[in-house]
């Protein structure tokens, strides 16, 4: 009669379990034939972290939460937003130029600077939405193609703002006043490195994700849409303004990714910050199913992932990229779980329904007395 | 909420196999900081930190790579390699470095200028371990026990220009540059320097095959294939490439343009390096010893004798120079000589933007 | 058409013999103690209400599942049937509602593929084709393309195929669900064919009047046990009907005329254009009062689905005009029209009606998102709580069967999941209905309580526009009946004079002038009419879920 009977939440832990042992088997079965040390590699991967790694976990996976919320939130609606990359990286270039003008003092600044971002996140979303509701163009097909032009405006226009220090080969934005700079959050004890102070973003996005979708009005048209277009039409929802406003919105979160970086690590956008983090959104909103907490976890996993596996390579000599194909088969896995507990999932529950009617059925004075 | 308990599954799975595992892994290092007094040559631990790309890329990091082989087999330092991934964090990085000193490494050389930030402040944290930072001089990575290892790539990339120059019949050559930035924009100038200092006249094409962020001009033979064949086109003759791995494609288009169309190589010397059969048209390679730079750090630290501060490896220093391999630049040696000594007089100053 | 006279001679053993066949699923009995006797060359229908249990039946009868009890006889040999093959070697063929056929292949290529071994693939395999086509009939082809051929050709392919794999009993499932009036006859002389070859034809479906003109017996099932095996000549399609659901057929009739002169919902020379061609929609003009409920008839495609989008604001007219009472609507947006309280009962509930993969409660919300009992926080929240507990009252107040509101609309019965949607609509005290198929895909019972409700509705004023394929229900609830060809309104007919078979003709364009003066001429054109009017209703087109219960 519930919605957490145990038969589902059985069901639900069944895939993510079942996917990460999958991806256990064919990793090692992969480092086996290539002759890599299979037991160095997993006690590596696997080993308790330290303060100074559990702070890097958390940061990584505040960035790669917020990246897969800005996905989610398109997903929930069948939008493909795969532009969250050329996005994030116009949204954190604009917001790096800003912020390095130090037009407003301390914390204004990181403020403002934040909104800009989101502007320019949403505004680069706004094109390929626009292209979508009056053009009819795939978000797919545009958004991988603005990705390309994100990755040109933003490298043009760094090099006309580039900033130059003295005997540095690298080029980047003008750094962000120190007033701006956030110092982070003392979280983890006996860690050198701090929390990113931005890890606010992503609780504040997260339960704004979550509040929206599920509690408001704007968020059951979203998921409407998601669920059934054509239901959602004949329901009074206007589909192309939620095609547009989802897009924006997701364009906007999108704008977040590069925050916690560019003011608690970076503090400015050049060469060397951190790219394919809207790619990774998709793999980690897949994961999490474009659910807030699901999304966490998700993050956590791969965050876990990543930064273990910076030592494969002193530990086990093996290269770090072998992390990739787990988080691949991961994902590959996960989702053929979920689709496969999706169908399990509904048959049980037609048979569920069947089941308990026909007990009703026998519990009442019979007229007929044929089963079924 | 089925969601959410689906992933609280994969959390709690994961951190089960941690619990189970943590106690159990391998015989990791002691961490902690080594001391840096190396009076024994073979007490010292040398960690190095590549790029992306690694050991192998045929470049750059093979020129470091083969600087700590040299230490390895004559001072008998034990090693450890690890390189970086495509479009990782600046945290990666720091923690790559900082993965090496807990595994006991007490000198770290970190291969590239990605890495000045994270050099800057792993040397910040372990006082007691000595950095080597390759291709950076800036403050991001001063430190008292930091290495600033640069070159002068102009001034090498003046005695190619001035060769590319004396060789050239069409009056015209061609510059390939791998991904623009300012480090690249050095060997542009230098060797633009070169050639209008033998033909003021001459006409040189200038061509970078991508942009920032986009480092795929450094490994995307295609391109500079692409590049270099407009350029032949055009009636250049000899072209020098500093892209990295894409000047593979620099080299074959100079072998299908034909008889008197030549290349110049970078960073190492190609006519030993590059495909055996393009090796006869490389002209000549401007050598950049990132390998003399790597070795003397850990040479001056076995000796008992740091190297820190900023350190430009140039024309004087033997850091970088052109190379002779295939004895096509024989006739005009003595002339490329007479230039070198020019710079080291510093009777010529080479600029460093074009 | 024709049954022969001659019955087959009884001395051989029967084709089939079913005992005690038993299948359980989890919590479910899909068949209990089936028992029936198939002579050999015949046709013998098997009939039953949707869910009945006939496709457990067939899939047992053709070894894709196995049953719990029971025992089956072909031709007097009990066999175990594991699997299709095992079926094929027994002689028995089955002949899918989907047709399992390649386009871009030949008939020749379609028939001998998986079955190579038997004549292999040239010429002898083009013979025995041309040998099987001829000895029954069938005119077919080896060389055409499939692609090229209609619906009634390739049914006659799948046909061929059995044949060719030496089936001598032909299961075939609904055959008749996707064929036109002429092709169903044609099928029905093909079958009198293969009889006649002493072929044994199992015929399953819930066309009452097909299943009399073409069975030699009848068996009906009903919650997955046989009831009884009639001879077609001794019963009609309403007895045949009764047996099927078990009690006295429901019938819709209208009560005491509840018209007003109020009028609700006007529409006023409505033009849809259809591209380049003919308008979809053209020149529409009707009204309806508080207390009418105006039925549409027609063909499918004639421009019924049309007139509901535009009205619903779904689509924008190319000209025309709707008014809801005294207020033009025709460009207002599909939310301000629902607001301003037009219920909808859409025609695919699946696709329109029901997010199938969410909750009861989240579907009670749909389509009302801005309104009481659903939404708090001026508008901006979704009250969860008053919607669930809404959604209780409706499940209770509608008859909705369901273990809870927690289940998805999709695990519902059809018939259930159309219950709900009503009670949602008139939950929100619409003052217009639009009721496009609203039993379609329903069961009996279900079909009875949607009558009473839109009955209910016409007593309490409201103005019901009445879309349906099924002319006895628009007969029994309509006001006024107004039929629709090609995008026009083509006549007027009063329900408490016009027949059936009169609206057929009218459909089919046979006599377009005028209801009034339009001579009955059931001859010609009702075809497809009369086939609709005597369906008991009971076919799901949406066969997403082919569930074993309805409740």
């Amino acid at each position: 009669m519930n919605r957490l009977n145990p038969r589902r939440i059985l069901l639900g832990l069944s895939a993510p379990v079942l996917a990460l042992i999958v991806a256990f088997v064919i990793t090692s079965i992969i480092l086996v034939l290539f002759g890599d040390p299979v037991r160095e590699v997993w006690s590596t991967i696997l080993k308790a972290p330290k303060p100074r790694q559990t702070v890097q976990i958390i940061n990584a996976a505040t960035v790669y939460y917020l990246s897969a919320i800005a996905v989610a939130v398109g997903f929930r609606m069948n939008l493909f937003n795969i532009g969250v990359d050329g996005q994030y990286r116009v949204a954190v270039f604009a917001a790096a130029v800003f912020a390095g003008q130090a037009w407003l003092p301390g914390f204004l600044n990181i403020i403002v600077a934040i909104i800009v971002a989101m502007v320019a996140g949403g505004f680069w979303a706004s094109i390929a939405a626009y292209l979508k509701v009056k053009r009819g163009v795939s978000e797919v097909i545009s958004t991988i193609m603005l990705n390309a032009i994100a990755t040109g405006v933003v490298s043009w226009l760094l090099l006309k703002v580039a900033d130059r220090k003295e005997g540095s080969n690298a080029i980047a934005t003008k750094t962000i006043p120190e007033s701006s700079q956030l110092e982070g959050l003392k979280l983890i004890p006996g860690a050198t490195n701090r929390v990113y102070t931005l890890i606010v973003l992503a609780v504040v996005v997260g339960f704004l994700y979550w509040f929206v979708l599920g509690r408001t009005r704007f968020g059951f048209d979203l998921r409407a849409t998601g669920r059934s277009e054509s239901a959602a039409v004949a329901s009074g929802v206007n589909v192309p303004r939620m095609v547009m406003t989802a897009m924006i919105a997701s364009g906007a979160l999108a704008g977040l990714i590069g925050m916690p970086l560019l003011f608690g690590q970076d503090h400015n956008y050049g060469t060397t910050f951190q790219s394919g983090l809207g790619f990774a959104g998709i793999a980690i909103a897949l994961l999490g199913r474009n659910n807030a907490i699901g999304i966490a976890f998700a993050s956590l996993l791969w965050a876990f992932l990543d930064i273990q596996s910076n030592a494969l390579q002193i530990t086990a000599g093996v290269a770090q990229e072998i992390v990739f194909i787990i988080q691949g088969v991961i994902l590959f896995a996960v989702v053929i779980a979920y689709e496969l507990i999706r169908r399990t999932d509904k048959r049980l529950e037609q048979q569920r329904v069947a089941r308990e009617l026909a007990a009703q059925r026998k519990a009442q004075p019979a007229t007929e007395g044929a089963p079924a | 909420m089925r969601h959410a308990m689906k992933v609280a599954a994969v959390m709690s799975v994961a951190a089960l196999t941690l619990a189970a595992c943590g106690d159990s892994g391998n015989d990791s290092s002691p961490s902690g900081s080594g001391s840096s007094d190396s009076g024994k040559k073979s007490d010292l631990k040398v960690g190095m930190a590549y790029d992306v790309g690694g050991r192998g890329d045929q470049s750059f990091n093979d020129a470091a790579a083969a600087g700590l082989d040299k230490a390895k087999k004559e001072l008998g330092v034990e090693t450890k390699e690890a390189a970086a991934v495509n479009g990782e964090n600046e945290a990666a990085r720091e923690e790559r470095l900082q993965q090496l000193v807990d595994a006991g490494y007490t000198h770290i050389v970190a291969v590239g200028f990605a890495y000045a930030a994270s050099v800057g402040k792993a040397a910040k944290d372990n006082p007691d371990v000595n950095f080597a930072i390759v291709d950076d001089a800036s403050d991001d990575s001063k430190g008292a026990n930091v290495d600033q290892i640069t070159f002068a790539e102009n001034e090498g990339s003046f005695l190619v220009g001035a060769a590319a120059a004396l060789k050239s019949k069409a009056g015209h050559i061609g510059f390939v540059g791998g991904v623009n930035v300012p480090l690249i924009k050095k060997f542009e100038a230098g060797y633009i320097a070169g050639a209008k200092a033998v033909n003021p006249n001459i006409k040189i094409d200038s061509q970078y095959l991508t942009q920032p962020p986009d480092f795929s001009g450094f490994g995307d033979p295609a391109k500079g294939k692409t590049a270099a064949e407009g350029m032949y086109q055009k009636g250049a003759d000899i072209v020098y490439h500093a892209a990295g791995g894409s000047g593979g494609g620099v080299f074959t288009a100079a072998k299908a343009a034909g008889d008197g169309k030549w290349a110049i190589g970078v960073d190492s010397d190609q006519a030993l390096t590059a495909p055996a059969d393009v090796r006869d048209k490389i002209l000549t390679s401007m050598v950049k010893k990132v390998d003399v730079a790597v070795y003397d750090f850990i040479k001056s630290a076995a000796d008992g004798k740091e190297l820190t501060g900023p350190n430009e490896y140039n024309l004087a220093k033997g850091g970088v120079d052109y190379s002779k391999t295939g004895g096509h630049i024989d006739d005009i040696a003595s002339k490329l000589d007479d230039y070198k000594q020019q710079i080291i007089d510093k009777k010529i100053t080479v600029p460093t933007t074009p | 058409m024709t049954q022969p006279a001659a019955q087959q001679p009884t001395g051989a053993a029967p084709a089939v013999e079913l005992e005690g066949i038993t299948k359980r699923f989890p919590g479910v009995v899909a068949n209990k103690d089936i028992a029936f006797t198939v002579r050999r060359g015949t046709v013998h229908a098997i009939v039953g209400e949707n869910g009945a249990g006939k496709s457990t039946l067939m899939k047992i009868l053709y070894g894709v599942q196995r049953p719990d009890e029971g025992t089956i006889k072909i031709n007097g040999q009990v066999v175990e049937l594991h699997s299709p093959s095992d079926a094929i070697n027994a002689g028995i063929g089955m002949v899918f509602q989907h047709f399992m056929l390649a386009d871009n292949l030949t008939v020749l290529e379609n028939v001998v593929l998986g079955a190579e071994k038997l004549h292999g693939i040239g010429d002898a395999a083009r013979q025995e084709i041309v040998k099987i086509s001829d000895s029954y009939k069938l005119g077919v082809d080896p060389d055409a393309l499939v692609a090229d051929l209609g619906v009634g050709a390739r049914q006659r392919i799948e046909i061929l195929k059995v044949l060719y794999r030496g089936a001598k009993i032909l299961i075939l499932d609904e055959p008749t669900a996707v064929l036109v009036p002429q092709e169903v006859d044609e099928l029905f002389d093909q079958l009198a064919e293969l009889k006649d070859e002493g072929l044994t034809v199992l015929f399953i479906s819930h066309k009452l009047d097909e299943v009399l003109k073409v069975a030699d017996s009848i068996t009906v099932i009903r919650r997955g046990t046989t009831i009884d095996t009639v001879d077609p000549k001794s019963v009609n399609a309403r007895q045949l009907a009764e047996l099927m659901v078990g009690s006295e057929l429901p019938s819709p009739t209208t009560e005491e005329s509840t018209v007003t002169d109020r009028v609700l919902l006007r529409v006023d020379h409505l033009v849809l254009g259809g591209g380049t061609g003919r308008p979809v929609l053209d020149g529409i003009s009707f009204t309806i009062h508080a207390g009418e409920v105006l039925g549409i008839a027609g063909v499918e495609g004639n421009g019924q689905a049309e007139i509901v989008e535009v009205i619903m604001g779904m689509r924008e007219p190319t000209s025309g005009k709707v008014f809801l009472g005294d207020q033009d609507i025709s460009d207002w947006h599909v939310r301000e029209i629902r607001e301003a309280g037009v219920g909808y009962i859409p025609e695919d509930r699946h696709r329109h009606g029901l997010l199938l993969e969410a909750p009861l409660w989240e579907n009670r919300i749909l389509g009302h998102q801005t309104e009481e009992p659903n939404i708090e926080a001026g508008g901006f929240l979704i009250d969860a709580k008053d919607a669930k507990a809404d959604t209780e009252r409706i499940v209770k107040e509608y008859d909705v069967r369901t273990p809870s509101i927690f289940v998805t609309a999709g695990s519902l019965s059809g018939g259930n999941q159309q219950k709900l949607i009503i009670g949602r609509e008139m939950s929100h005290h619409p003052k217009v209905l639009i009721a496009a198929h609203p039993t379609r895909g329903v069961d009996v019972g279900a079909q009875s309580s949607i009558w009473d409700h839109i009955r209910a509705a016409r007593r309490e004023g409201l103005a019901v526009l009445l879309i349906s394929a099924d002319l006895e229900e628009l007969i029994g609830l309509s006001d006024t009946i107004q039929v629709i060809l090609r995008g026009r309104l083509t006549g007027e007919f009063d329900p408490d004079t016009v027949t059936a078979e009169d609206l057929g003709a009218a459909m089919t364009g046979a006599g377009h002038k005028n209801g009034a003066d339009d001579a009955p001429r059931t001859g010609d054109g009702d075809g497809e009419a009369t086939t609709r009017h005597t369906d008991t209703h009971t076919h799901d087109r949406t066969d997403a879920h082919d569930k074993e219960d309805q409740a």
